[in-house]
């Protein structure tokens, strides 16, 4: 290995390089600090600063360290009296134009530009000329720009290029009339538009929702796990005065790297809304009345009791592992076996023969070294933004992605195959590729899968997805969380093993929810008990809990109306069960309709507790802030509430001690997505008339980012309205018409139109999880709609 | 021995003792430098460190823009400030209360400010009555700016050639 | 019956004839001292209330009526309420035996020098039941100090008036002065110039007076044993000490400079001026000049450490009265006269102070 590396000397130190590296990185490494603006360890090398000028042996003059591969023998330093000259006077040329108003500007007292300054700007400026002042743009609800500010580093343009995927940014005009901006006036869409705030050097770019609220100084750091995807980003926490005021990523080089997703940045928004719940709250006679935690804890206690074996306990995806185990515990003591965390989920069929939990199959770096990909209902560039962009990053280097999807997603990916198909036909596609991938690999249809074969030809696209798969030299087919709500949720899981396994890929999964993982493992499900083994008696699932009814409900964590597959069905079944004690942080006027019992919890800024993410990494969190008024985490909600029950082994003093029993309880459990073959398949149903179709809405996945106001002012989270085909809409007549009433179920809503030709004819795109979908029966249910 | 002798007689005599009474016997009829304080007055610097004030531009506009530098350096902890945009787009302060109970009139806030917002003044003589008035609010500061602009301005120039 | 209750009225009139005199004297002696400590550290003391301040006292007074008296919550408060009267009525009480003039005295009793001696240790009780009672550790380290103090200063105080009595073979006050007469040579602060050092200072000591004031040591202790006590309650603690203090002075001016007598008694060119004659005008002046000297070294000397106390307590004054009533009573028995006792007592100190200051100037 030495004899590749090169000897170079900087500042007298000794130091070996690879060859091809870049100087500034080699002394990054070596601890010696080149100052710099536009050079970024993650972005290409634009040179543009000047500010990383040194000085290297027998060169002519300065060289950007950032720009300069290290050659054998090189003699660097970055603190003689020419690099030195050569970097102030950079310095007072990017000062030239920049204002003066550090003491109103966000980035203040963390502003690289400020830091470099100090060691290198003089203290007095020789510029008597006007500076040049730039008008602002207007980048959407997210990110705030004074872009007179802006040095023209060009991080951010290259973050749009090379990372976004979108080149929303870029600049225009030469020297002293260089402008950063879009290029036309739009809003910066990427839904990891984030990141550029924390690129940027200077205060040009800042985040808009935490616009002045306070300065880099007053802020306390604490580390934390982002809450809103199952990739368990690390973030690190702000708070000002005991409040979270911004959230900006932790470095980890196994999960995020340096970035992190708009919904985990923004999100605390949230945090702080007004719907808050702040005391626990009971209903007498249809009057809600605010009282103290005795009573309505005794309230609750009693309810559960009288209910017997017939409880049932909804627990959310993104709660804790403390609480899912807690919420077991309790499950366990009160004898039911009604425990479910797959609230959106359709199809239970083959609930037995689902992985012990489902995770990735591979790491989440793996997804960057990936050669071919085959994503089932998934956009994961929206609902997981940081896995998307592992695998930007192998598309960029060639890697095929595929996708069979119901929606032609706009994404920032390359995609070399799409199969955009109504989900009733995704099991036609999928039993394509999985028959010419028998085909490649020579072996013949399992036995239960036979008669989903009948009539299968690979089509081209098909062909041409199972070719990239089986020359890959690693490939990985992802199960994506828009395919786990669909209502042949068995028959593609059946069928993606089927594909994996005749190609050699990893087969994997995308959920939805922070913590699906950990509500696996914790036994959060009818059917096993904690660790993934099948457990004695299997109880109801949540969708049978909701068309069956029950005697009692506990609520976890969880807004029935938004966050149940069947939200009409939820909100009809919960007013006629006898108890409903809810555990939330937020309070709903839909859930004063069926609850009884509101107990104000905490989210995840204010308790402690653990996250198990896609890749089985399990990591502990500690809260931030104080609770909010009288709300109480969670965790010691239900551990107080296992002690008015009188329940066994309710003892906790802490979250760490219920998570070291659980842990315990769960032991080492290795992630395994085999699918097994012996339950029954079914043919899809041909649907008459539309379908609909959807995802969980970006901006409307769980209760706090719902109420985090600026992501509901992006585009994103705007596009709650019916997308059809322009094919479908003038069949219907429905061409040039802004609303649409939709009805299923009965229910009739009024919503936007739009038109998207990357929907299938037969189909109506309407999220669920939006304040809109309230009223409307379930995904993938047929649908009526016509003029408004 | 003859030193300890010596000592002995001396404390014995009470000799430093009587020279301590000498003395405070002279100053007993010393002329007395005490200043009667309401009729007479001691002469005050510009750089008097007195009540606090907050300062306007000539055209009206209050100086403050909520850089919050002042709490930053405020050694006791006596400023508060709580920053919003205004509707205008600036940054600007919605609440600035100094603790005059905690404010050790340092003068550092002055010394922090970059668009001299923040002052004290020369006046010193003011009262509380009741609990809380010694918050002294942004409206209060703005208002002793306003009263005393005229000295504020005149010591500030006073005392530019020094900065 | 008649003739008892016209004396006794008489004798109440005699007592508010002393009393009310000496409440005004304490009064005004507080404000003298604010004034006087004023002007040693060049600055005017008190000056506004009425002209000059006069009526700063009163202003003082009229204050400390209308506070509250707070009584500490866990203190025993009967003996929190005695313990001021407790300190104030010895140093009252003291006064009736004290002659202001020749035959002017309210109780002219025999042994009126152990009733004054008994009195002003008396005293002490009403300090230390003021710290007992007050159930605070600083007021009861105040307590301590002083019960130790004046249990050591008390003992050089008895001797030193064992001199005064041997001298004048007599322990009423009355004939002690009139012993004295004869001329300021005759006047015991000669003969026994040892003794009246030690009886000023340990009267200094006994009244808790800087620099002895560890019982109060502001700057340790807060207020020693007053702390708690406020209002009309710590104002009768301020009475007593200001008491106790011109009961001292008067009793050194008695018993060591000829109480009434005139200093110019005796000298030939003063004997038939005004100026020979005993009154008490010559009385109140001494008296009034030992109380300016304890205001004089409340000004000027910093409070002693507590063990320095002690030690100058046991270790110097007890040795030196013993020392000079062996030496007077070597003298009595040798029938040598006072006056050549008094003239070489003094003539030694003179002499060492005229050469340690001659050696001074020489040294410099």
């Amino acid at each position: 290995m030495s004899d590749d590396k090169l000897n170079i000397e900087i500042d007298g130190t000794s130091l070996k390089a690879n060859p091809g590296e870049m100087l500034i990185a080699v002394a990054d490494k070596a601890g010696i600090r080149i100052p710099r603006f536009c050079y970024h360890n993650k972005l290409s090398v634009a040179a543009n600063c000047r500010m990383c000028l040194v000085e290297v042996e027998k060169a002519p003059k300065p060289l950007p360290a950032c720009a300069t591969p290290v050659m054998d023998g090189m003699k660097v330093f970055t603190k003689s009296p020419r690099a030195i000259a050569a970097q102030k006077a950079t310095m007072e040329f990017l000062l030239i134009n920049h204002p003066l108003d550090c003491p109103i500007c966000d980035q203040g007292g963390e502003c690289e530009l400020q830091d470099v300054a100090m060691g290198y700007g003089g203290d007095i400026s020789r510029f008597s000329e006007d500076k040049r002042v730039v008008p602002d743009k207007n980048l959407g609800p997210l990110i705030a720009t004074d872009m007179t500010r802006c040095i023209h580093c060009t991080r951010c343009v290259r973050f749009g290029q090379e990372l976004a995927g979108v080149r929303e940014m870029g600049a225009t005009g030469r020297g002293e009339h260089t402008r950063i901006g879009t290029y036309i006036e739009q809003a910066v869409d990427s839904e990891m538009s984030g990141n550029i705030i924390d690129l940027c050097p200077v205060g040009a770019l800042t985040a808009k929702p935490s616009r002045f609220s306070a300065r880099a100084w007053e802020l306390v750091q604490s580390p934390s796990i982002a809450a809103h995807d199952c990739m368990g980003s690390n973030i690190s926490i702000h708070t000002f005065r005991g409040e979270v005021t911004r959230v900006g990523p932790r470095d980890n080089e196994n999960i995020n790297e340096c970035w992190l997703s708009d919904r985990d940045r923004f999100s605390y928004e949230g945090l702080r809304s007004d719907s808050r719940l702040k005391v626990p709250m009971i209903r007498i006679n249809d009057e809600w009345k605010e009282t103290d935690w005795d009573t309505a804890l005794e309230i609750a206690a009693k309810g559960i009791k009288s209910a017997g074996s017939d409880l049932g306990i909804l627990v959310s995806s993104s709660s804790t592992l403390e609480e899912m185990a807690l919420a077991r515990q309790i499950a366990d003591g009160t004898e039911t076996r009604n425990i479910d965390h797959r609230l959106r989920q359709i199809d239970f069929r083959d609930q037995d023969n689902a992985p012990v939990f489902p995770g990735l199959g591979q790491k989440i770096t793996d997804l960057e070294n990936c050669d071919a990909a085959l994503l089932i209902g998934s956009n994961v560039s929206k609902e997981q933004p940081i896995a998307a962009h592992r695998l930007r990053k192998a598309s960029m280097r060639g890697a095929k992605l595929m996708f069979v999807n119901s929606r032609d997603f706009a994404c920032n990916l390359n995609v070399e195959e799409k199969i955009i198909v109504s989900p009733g036909k995704m099991i036609h596609a999928l039993a394509g590729i999985a028959k010419s991938a028998m085909d490649l690999a020579g072996s013949s249809i399992p036995g239960n899968l036979q008669h989903l074969f009948a009539n299968v030809d690979s089509s081209d696209s098909q062909l041409a997805i199972t070719g990239h798969l089986k020359a890959a030299d690693s490939a990985t087919v992802i199960i994506g969380s828009q395919a786990q709500l669909m209502p042949y949720l068995a028959e593609i899981r059946s069928l993606a093993g089927v594909i994996a396994q005749a190609t050699g890929a990893t087969l994997g999964y995308l959920t939805e929810g922070t913590n699906t993982a950990g509500a696996c493992l914790s036994g959060v499900l009818p059917n096993r008990d904690a660790g993934g083994t099948a457990s004695r008696s299997k109880g109801r699932h949540a969708m049978d809990m909701m068309e069956n009814g029950m005697a009692a409900c506990l609520l976890v964590g969880v807004e029935p109306e938004l966050d149940m597959a069947d939200a009409t069905t939820a909100v009809s079944t919960l007013k006629k069960t006898d108890c409903v004690v809810s555990l939330t942080a937020y309070l709903g006027d839909a859930m004063k309709e069926y609850a009884n019992v509101l107990l104000p919890v905490t989210p995840v800024s204010e308790t402690s507790g653990t996250f198990i993410n896609i890749e089985g990494t399990r990591q502990s969190f500690t809260g931030v802030t104080k609770p909010l008024g009288e709300s109480r985490p969670a965790w010691k909600v239900l551990r107080v509430l296992g002690n008015l029950l009188d329940l066994e082994g309710f003892d906790f003093n802490s979250s760490e001690e219920v998570r070291d029993e659980v842990l315990a309880r769960i032991g080492d459990v290795e992630m395994n997505n085999h699918v097994g073959s012996d339950h029954e398949v079914r043919l899809p149903v041909d649907m008459a008339g539309l379908t609909r179709i959807g995802a969980v809405a970006i901006y409307h996945e769980d209760s706090v980012v719902r109420r985090a106001t600026a992501l509901q002012a992006t585009h994103d989270a705007l596009e709650q309205g019916a997308r059809i085909h322009s094919g479908l809409a003038d069949k219907l007549g429905l061409g040039d018409a802004d609303k649409v009433l939709v009805s299923q179920g009965g229910d009739r809503v009024s919503v936007p139109l739009v038109i998207d030709d990357g929907i299938p004819e037969d189909c109506v795109w309407l999220p669920i999880g939006t304040p809109a979908g309230v009223n409307l029966s379930s995904l993938f249910a047929s649908l009526e709609m016509e003029a408004d | 021995m003859a030193r300890t002798l010596k000592t002995t007689f001396h404390s014995l005599f009470m000799i430093e003792l009587l020279k301590g009474m000498r003395l405070t016997g002279r100053y007993l009829f010393s002329k007395k430098f005490t200043i009667q304080y309401p009729e007479q007055k001691t002469p005050l610097s510009p750089r008097f460190r007195g009540l606090h004030a907050q300062r306007r531009y000539p055209n009206g506009e209050e100086r403050c823009i909520a850089c919050k530098l002042c709490e930053a350096v405020c050694p006791a902890l006596a400023i508060t400030i709580d920053v919003a945009e205004r509707e205008d787009g600036s940054r600007r302060t919605t609440r600035y209360d100094i603790d005059l109970f905690k404010c050790i009139f340092c003068g550092f806030c002055e010394e922090a400010c970059p668009v001299d917002a923040i002052v004290e003044t020369r006046h010193f003589e003011y009262h509380f009555e009741e609990c809380g008035e010694q918050i002294m609010t942004k409206d209060k500061l703005l208002a002793t700016g306003d009263r005393l602009e005229a000295q504020i301005a005149a010591d500030r120039a006073a005392d530019a050639p020094y900065r | 019956m008649l003739e008892f209750i016209l004396d006794l009225l008489f004798v109440l009139l005699k007592i508010f004839a002393i009393l009310l005199p000496l409440l005004l004297g304490v009064a005004y002696l507080t404000y003298a001292e604010r004034k006087l400590i004023g002007y040693m550290q060049v600055r005017l003391g008190p000056n506004r209330v009425g002209p000059k301040g006069w009526l700063q006292p009163i202003a003082d007074a009229l204050k400390l009526m209308m506070k509250e008296i707070v009584i500490p919550t866990n203190a025993d408060k009967f003996l929190f309420v005695i313990a001021p009267m407790l300190a104030i009525a010895p140093s009252l009480a003291a006064w009736a035996v004290v002659p202001f003039d020749e035959g002017l005295v309210l109780s002219n009793i025999d042994a009126s020098l152990l009733y004054v001696l008994a009195m002003t240790s008396l005293g002490v009780y009403g300090i230390i039941v003021a710290g007992w009672a007050s159930n605070s550790k600083y007021a009861f380290l105040g307590a301590m100090r002083s019960a130790a103090q004046i249990v050591s200063y008390e003992i050089a105080m008895g001797f030193a008036l064992v001199g005064v009595l041997m001298a004048a073979s007599s322990i009423n006050l009355h004939d002690i002065v009139m012993q004295q007469s004869g001329g300021i040579w005759h006047w015991y602060w000669m003969p026994l110039f040892p003794l009246f050092l030690v009886y000023f200072i340990s009267g200094i000591a006994e009244t808790n007076r800087a620099p002895f004031d560890v019982a109060e040591g502001e700057s340790e202790i807060v207020a020693g044993f007053h702390i708690e006590y406020s209002g009309m309650t710590f104002a009768v603690f301020f009475l007593a000490e200001y008491a106790n203090i011109i009961l001292i002075s008067v009793l050194t001016a008695l018993m060591f400079m000829g109480g009434w007598l005139s200093p110019f008694q005796g000298i030939p060119w003063f004997e038939d001026t005004f100026l020979a004659k005993s009154s008490i005008i010559w009385f109140l002046s001494k008296a009034a000049f030992f109380a300016f000297c304890f205001l004089w070294f409340r000004a000027t000397f910093p409070r002693y450490r507590y063990d320095q106390i002690m030690r100058l307590g046991w270790k110097v004054f007890i040795p030196i009265t013993i020392i000079w009533i062996l030496v007077l009573g070597a003298v009595i028995a040798a029938r040598v006269s006072y006056v050549t006792l008094g003239v070489w007592t003094v003539g030694i100190v003179a002499a060492y102070l005229l050469l340690n200051k001659i050696a001074t100037r020489a040294g410099t």
